[in-house]
């Protein structure tokens, strides 16, 4: 698994030494009886702006501005260090002062998600990999769909050659809402074994109650049950993938506009 | 006995070239001192002369301006001229405007930024102005469309131009040799053309010596002599030589012309491809060294039960050069270490030894990387080079690669691609797979672009600037040749509207307007392809698969 490249591993040794160099500047403000957190709080505030610049630059396609994956290298390097600056702005793991409790939620919850969202992108696409033929994400419904069709077919076709309703009627109890839309999504997320177990005793309970003809279609049922299943484990994992960012990017724009507000009034009223 | 179902054996003239071909052209055909003087009886009974004339050819009727070929564009057909004349542009070229082509322009940082805002919501707009005047003569088929020059008297004052009259046979050289036509012809007054497609060709070549003998001479001539000084083996040998080493060059073909066609059928039918006509085996001894002229030869080495593949042969590269030289020096006779296979199709020239013995290798320097050596190299690190050959992905320049252990499915590539064309993405981030290797269906600017073949207005051509595969759109008349001739599926058909969103219909029957589409490298964007750039992990590279590893790089 990839977690730092050797361009990534460089920006993080820069950043390491601009952070000592800012705590070194900070720490003689300090001594000189000034108050070190407004340097901090401008230099923390740029290197937000700079992190937000990441959303601009996916905007900006059609202009030359450099490699997505640099930015994104500067935006988690950038992330690292924003985080070891509102420590040495807020001087403490929690600040006081109902205003400043929200700034830090949001902090700590871009900073939450962007952590998250990084662990994410880099063990889902692996996972995805190995689970078989990949579907695109917009046409999971339709396939999905259209193997709910093809067991309800499958049902049809019992019936009608075994004159028995058995199949129809598990089918009716319990597979139904199973092909109705994609199940398991935290056993999936997780990658366990939680809808493969589901379907296995579904299976053994039924076999008892069918005759041999039945089994044939009890077996093709199962076999779409099987491949549904792999399409729900593509589902979480394609929805992981897509949605973390609404974790991160909101409360990012949030916590942005109450970083300025936050700006604004100590200059109004602190200074 | 499980039933069958029969069918008549397909046969190899069930679709004539021109199915309007009549009796009476064949006649007038054969009273022609072109065909006339062949002796007939040296053709095959499956492949008589007469039946080459009826289904390998058909009639072409050009008026004053019509441009019949353009230089740089690939074609499966030559051309005999029956009646009328015709006039060859000698120099300088004519400009792409006249030919129908793409005009080239980089936008600006500031005017590729507005793209931004003036990409429009609704997918497929097109400016209809740009389709007036555009020099383009419509035919009852599409196909038989044609670009013609509006101004011949400017036209022959401007270019040095040939005149080329009845009995005249022009663009043999690149429909048998798969190589790009050199020059454009187009019609100075009424004429009628035999266009003889390259199966036709080939037969007429086999069995007329005369037939045979021009076309060699005009190789001989045209040709040879240039694109053996081109080649590095001959770099150092006198010009006088080169030409006297030209006599002694034999030509060779190999697998079909038309591999595309059933790469396509039995991708669709997802059979695997075949493994190519084998040209040299592994252990048979050399008697000279293979040129490839054009099309693709895989070197393999055998591996088990199997063939390993090592690497694969493009247009200039050269095969057996390293065992008998190694014979040379040594005075042994060496068999080879490798054996040389076409993949879909091959065009050789042959190099007889004893020629390279006493031109070539008193003062040649022994190559610093033998084929043989590949082999070094781990079998199971091949994985992905052995996939690219077996799925003919090696046509490509710039296939899209991507790694799929990086790729997040985020669509920014998508995004990009959108945001460069309009709004309008040039490509799908879907396709075949190999492990975590995703070749999207993107267009790959091959090396052997059969999409060009066919192409009745020139619409799709090679950007003379960059070697992009570029559709220009002004004279795409959506007719789906190039779309049907892609073998992987990379050119799509689309409908467009106009800029206030209504669908574009023709006026005669109410149907569609389409246009071809297909990725353009971003040939007008600042800063190259958007969807490398986009690309937040790396995971997306335009590879050309003769380099093994397309990511090593990054991942270092």
């Amino acid at each position: 698994m990839r977690v730092l490249s050797r361009a990534g591993a460089l920006l993080l040794l820069l950043a390491a030494a601009a952070f000592a160099a800012l705590w070194i500047a900070a720490r003689q403000v300090w001594l000189e009886l000034g108050d070190p957190a407004l340097l901090t709080g401008y230099c923390l505030l740029a290197v937000m702006l700079l992190l937000a610049l990441f959303t601009a630059r996916k905007r900006l396609s059609m202009v030359p501005l450099g490699r997505a994956s640099v930015w994104l290298t500067l935006h988690v390097v950038g992330g690292l260090l924003a985080v070891a600056l509102y420590w040495l702005h807020v001087g403490a793991f929690w600040p006081t002062g109902g205003y400043e409790i929200v700034l830090a939620l949001l902090f700590y919850l871009v900073v939450v998600s962007g952590a998250v969202g990084f662990v994410i992108q880099r063990v889902c696409p692996t996972r995805l990999t190995r689970s078989g033929e990949e579907v695109i994400y917009e046409r999971i419904p339709a396939e999905l769909s259209r193997l709910r069709d093809r067991a309800e077919a499958v049902i049809l076709a019992c019936a009608e050659k075994s004159g028995s309703d058995t199949l129809a009627r598990h089918y009716d109890e319990v597979l139904h809402w199973y092909f109705q839309k994609p199940r398991f999504f935290f056993g999936n997320v997780f990658g366990s074994l939680q809808s493969k177990h589901w379907l296995e005793n579904q299976s053994r309970a039924l076999a008892r109650y069918l005759n041999a003809s039945e089994r044939d279609f009890q077996r093709e049922l199962y076999e779409l049950a099987e491949a549904k299943s792999e399409m729900d484990s593509q589902y979480a994992l394609q929805s992981l993938m897509k949605w973390w960012l609404f974790c991160h990017v909101p409360p990012s724009a949030a916590l942005l506009v109450f970083a300025v507000w936050h700006l604004i009034v100590v200059n109004l009223y602190a200074i | 006995m499980a039933e069958v179902a029969t069918l008549v054996r397909p046969q190899r003239w069930d679709a004539p070239f021109g199915p309007e071909m009549t009796d009476g052209d064949v006649e007038m055909l054969l009273a022609r001192p072109e065909f006339g003087d062949i002796d007939r009886d040296r053709f095959p009974a499956s492949t008589p002369l007469d039946g080459i004339l009826r289904n390998d050819t058909r009639l072409v009727r050009t008026q004053p301006g019509d441009i019949v070929l353009r230089s740089g564009d690939y074609g499966n057909s030559a051309f005999l001229i029956l009646d009328g004349d015709l006039r060859v542009v000698l120099a300088p070229d004519l400009p792409s405007r006249l030919l129908g082509r793409q005009q080239t322009r980089k936008k600006g940082f500031f005017e590729a930024l507005a793209q931004l805002w003036t990409n429009r919501w609704v997918p497929e707009v097109r400016n209809v102005a740009n389709y007036t005047n555009r020099g383009l003569r419509a035919a009852e088929k599409l196909e038989d469309s044609r670009v013609f020059l509006q101004d011949i008297p400017v036209v022959l004052d401007k270019h040095r131009t040939a005149k080329i009259s009845a009995g005249t046979l022009f663009g043999e050289l690149a429909a048998l040799g798969r190589v790009p036509r050199t020059a454009s012809v187009f019609s100075e007054s009424d004429a009628l053309l035999l266009e003889i497609r390259w199966q036709g060709l080939r037969e007429l070549r086999k069995y007329a010596p005369a037939w045979r003998a021009q076309i060699d001479e005009s190789y001989r001539d045209n040709a040879l002599n240039a694109h053996l000084r081109s080649t590095p083996l001959f770099a150092d040998v006198d010009f006088a030589v080169v030409q006297d080493i030209a006599k002694e060059v034999l030509f060779e073909t190999y697998g079909s012309f038309d591999w595309h066609v059933t790469y396509k059928k039995e991708r669709q039918r997802g059979a695997e491809q075949s493994s190519g006509t084998v040209i040299c085996q592994e252990g048979d001894y050399p008697d000279g060294v293979l040129l490839i002229r054009a099309g693709f030869a895989r070197v393999s080495t055998r591996y088990g039960s199997g063939q390993r593949n090592l690497t694969y042969l493009g247009a200039g590269d050269v095969f057996g050069l390293d065992e008998l030289y190694e014979g040379f020096k040594s005075g042994e006779t060496k068999p080879l270490q490798t054996s040389l296979t076409a993949l879909g199709y091959v065009d050789l020239l042959r190099v007889p030894a004893p020629v390279l013995e006493q031109h070539v290798f008193p003062s040649m320097k022994p190559p610093k990387v033998r084929l043989a050596d590949l082999a070094g190299r781990l079998a199971a690190d091949d994985g992905l080079f052995e996939w690219a050959v077996d799925e003919r992905f090696v046509n490509a320049t710039m296939a899209m690669l991507i790694d799929m252990d990086r790729c997040v499915r985020c669509d920014d590539c998508v995004r990009a691609c959108a945001s460069t064309h309009g709004g309008n993405p040039r490509f799908i981030r879907h396709g075949q797979t190999f492990d975590h290797w995703m070749v999207a269906n993107a267009c790959m600017h091959c090396a052997d672009p059969v999409c060009m073949i066919g192409c009745p207005t020139g619409a799709i051509h090679r950007d003379t600037g960059t070697g992009t595969v570029v559709v220009n759109d002004d004279t795409c008349i959506g007719c789906g040749t190039c779309a049907n001739s892609c073998p992987y599926e990379n050119i799509r058909l689309v409908e467009i509207n106009d800029q206030s969103g209504r669908p574009l219909v023709d006026p005669d029957h109410g149907r569609p307007i389409f246009k071809a589409t297909k990725c353009d490298l971003c040939v007008g964007n600042p800063g190259g392809p958007a969807c490398v750039r986009a690309c937040p992990h790396d995971a997306l590279r335009r590879v050309d698969f003769r380099y093994a590893d397309p990511f090593a790089e990054a991942s270092a």
